[in-house]
């Protein structure tokens, strides 16, 4: 867990700037106060509180500090800009403070108009526009930063039978943790002894306890509630489902939505461009005005209305604020990419194993001409050699003290397993499997096809080439299938089940989850190719589970990755649901739909802003002060509205 | 081709970011860079032969700061 250990230490990096944008941003008010005293005073009730020029050297020496003290990192960061030519936002507001502030010394000179208490207040605003702005924007993280904090921090472990705490860092593979109820489990691990429920919300989003018996995993950072466990850890560090997840959701900020590459462009030449802007308005207007400090005042006022923070803010605010609401629901956004993407997908492709059903099938009935004993006896040592989940279910159903030998084992991936056992052949399998090797399914035919249009998949047992029976597995639907595929329907997709059963098993449980179209008899390599078919009709979102469907997830134009249990397949998917439910893709494709429109609001103002107060700058329209204050006010803009998101429903 | 995270301290608006990809982009052998204003964090996918020395040196030029490389 040290990987967590380190973002605690990060943490405060948000706190500290925000808190030193505060002070910056208290001690510049009160000089500025002031100021803003003095000149409004002169100004508007031509009444001078101090006579002229003494309050000039008075805002002059107020100013000073201001600007160069309390703003001296903005005007370090923007006058480098100056010498290696990487111009940032700060180069603009220093520039036109500085010659804001410098007009205050001319003045003396007797060439121009003073602007000096007009560049401490631009300074002020800046500095509060910064400190507003950092204040959203660690609201805007609020959810990530609860995830990066989520890590355990301490665990009891039992060593040489004694109970020792310890530090999360110092914490080994195979260690066994004590989790008394109340207490975070401090890290992935599996149950060796004691019972309780564990509350997984935080990883999952699924909001019921969770039962925990001897042998079942365990997720670190989830909370024991009710009994004490025994919990061998078998991952630490950065191999948690915890850090994984946060890997997850920092690798999607650090991913570019398509959209904001305008923005991008436009925000790597946007300053160098203002400044040239600034110049030639400068040139312009005292040419034509022949009026030097009217020509200064409307150059300052083009230097800091633009914004390139706007811009360059849009998109990954929102990002930031709906991938945090995602993960608090156990969806994690891969790929920015995916959220634009989203909004095109016309037609969503559900694998059916583990996806829409539970994906652990159970033997539900059993004929055969021999003893149902003998059958699965048979069935259940070669099914023991596959670890196909329906294999399993047989191997279950057997539950055998003692496995015949079997030799010459093969996989027949899609289709069954084949071996010998005792010198006799045995071949077991589905339809397709008999077909190809021309067995006479006979007097079960009509029972297998029975079994078939429930929507069971029947294993036919062959021994030396003549069907001696047939095993029945089901593999139920999940809970919330139903209404997931109702809402989906409803909102106009057209949902596609894809799946190696046959035709008749896929249409059965189509049928019951209310799925119209169905692709049977697909081998899983062919997965991706099918999609790719499928694609020539629109965009295809495909759901499965991260690990056989990864070609289909992949070429699909969202690959919507299921997560199994305590593991995660990070690579497959460009959204991957921590909880295998498929409300989960009904709440994901909401979720990236109102995030790309957030992104969409947020783009439009920055842009408006900038094409509608630019030129207004230029014209001479706008006060540099106004200028100022509405530059502060379009990022923050920007940040807020981003933070609207949280308000959609998902 | 490796890829190193960066911490990176100093960035306080777009064009900061902006900024230091752009610098790292031009240092010969790095592929890909992103960075993120939001987290503080950046993104370099290099050639093995670029050295660590070389990225934050990237980064200062442009005036931030490389606090950590993992």
């Amino acid at each position: 867990m040290s990987h967590l250990k380190e973002h605690h230490h990060e943490q405060p990096v948000e706190d500290a700037e925000i808190t030193s944008w505060k002070k910056k941003l208290i001690w510049s008010w009160l000089l500025t106060i002031p100021i803003a005293i003095i000149m409004l005073s002169e100004r508007l009730l031509s009444f001078s509180l101090i006579e002229m020029p003494y309050s000039i050297i008075f805002i002059l020496v107020l100013g000073f500090p201001i600007i160069f003290v309390f703003g001296f990192s903005t005007i370090k960061s923007g006058l480098r800009g100056f010498t290696n030519f990487y111009f940032n936002m700060d180069s603009l507001i220093s520039l036109g403070t500085i010659v804001a502030y410098a007009t205050g010394i001319f003045y003396f000179i007797g060439i121009v108009q003073d602007y000096s208490g007009i560049a401490a207040m631009i300074m002020a605003f800046f500095t509060t526009g910064k400190y507003v702005e950092a204040l959203a924007r660690g609201r805007a993280s609020q959810e990530i930063r609860k995830l990066l904090e989520l890590g355990a921090k301490k665990s009891i472990v039992l060593r040489n039978n004694k109970e020792l705490e310890i530090s999360i860092e110092e914490l080994k593979i195979g260690d066994v943790m004590i989790v008394k109820p109340g207490e975070k489990i401090p890290t992935d691990g599996i149950v060796i002894r004691g019972e309780s429920s564990v509350d997984e919300s935080m990883v999952s989003g699924e909001s019921l306890p969770v039962d925990k018996l001897k042998g079942d995993n365990v997720v670190g950072a989830t909370i024991n509630q009710d009994g004490i466990l025994y919990v061998k850890a078998t991952k630490i560090g950065h191999d948690t489902f915890l850090a994984h997840i946060i890997e997850l959701v920092e690798e999607a900020q650090g991913s570019k939505v398509p959209i904001q590459k305008l923005a991008d462009k436009i925000t790597s030449v946007f300053v160098p461009a203002i400044l040239i802007l600034a110049i030639l308005t400068f040139f312009n207007w005292w040419y034509f005005s022949e009026d030097l400090s009217r020509a200064i005042g409307v150059g300052v006022a083009v230097l800091v209305i633009a914004c390139p923070c706007a811009l360059g803010l849009a998109t990954p605010t929102a990002l930031m604020v709906g991938s945090g609401m995602g993960a608090n629901k156990g969806i994690l956004i891969r790929k920015g990419e995916a959220i634009q993407t989203m909004k095109e997908v016309k037609i969503v492709v559900f694998d059916k194993t583990g996806t829409i059903t539970k994906g652990k099938p159970e033997v539900i009935d059993i004929y055969s001409k021999v003893s149902k004993e003998k059958l699965l006896e048979i069935a259940g040592s070669l099914e023991r050699l596959s670890e196909h989940p329906i294999a399993k279910a047989v191997v279950n159903k057997a539950s055998l003290k003692k496995y015949k030998k079997v030799t010459k084992f093969k996989i027949l991936r899609g289709k069954g397993v084949e071996g010998e056992i005792s010198g006799k052949e045995i071949i077991i399998g589905n339809r397709t499997l008999m077909n190809e090797k021309k067995i006479n399914l006979e007097d079960f035919d009509k029972k297998i096809s029975d079994f078939e249009e429930k929507g069971n998949t029947t294993m036919i047992v062959v021994q030396n080439k003549e069907v001696i029976g047939f095993i029945a597995v089901a593999d139920a639907i999940k809970e919330d299938s139903v209404d997931a595929l109702k809402i989906l329907n409803d909102e106009g997709y057209k949902t596609i089940m894809i799946t190696g059963d046959n035709d008749k098993t896929a249409k059965a449980i189509a049928k019951q989850v209310g799925i119209k179209e169905v692709i049977a008899n697909v081998l899983p390599e062919y997965k991706a190719k099918k999609v790719q078919e499928l694609q020539k009709r629109g965009f295809v979102a495909f759901v499965g589970d991260g690990i056989n469907d990864a070609p289909a997830l992949k070429q699909s134009n969202v690959g919507i990755a299921m997560g199994s249990g305590t593991d995660i397949a990070i690579e497959a998917g460009d959204l991957v649901l921590a909880k295998s439910s498929l409300i989960g893709v009904v709440q994901s494709i909401r979720l990236s739909k109102a995030t790309f429109r957030k992104i969409k609001q947020n783009l439009f103002w920055a842009f408006a802003y900038n094409v509608i107060a630019i030129p207004l700058a230029v014209g001479g329209v706008l006060h540099p002060l106004i200028a100022e204050v509405a530059m502060a006010l379009s990022s923050i803009t920007v940040v807020t509205n981003a933070n609207l998101l949280r308000r959609a429903k998902i | 081709m490796t890829k190193k995270k960066l911490t990176i301290e100093g960035m306080h608006c777009a064009s900061c970011a902006s900024n230091i990809e752009r610098s790292l982009k031009k240092v010969s052998g790095v592929k890909d860079a992103s960075v993120i204003l939001m987290l503080k964090k950046g993104t370099v996918e290099a050639e093995d032969s670029v050295s660590e020395e070389e990225i934050k040196k990237a980064v200062s030029k442009v005036g931030y700061k490389v606090v950590k490389i993992e």
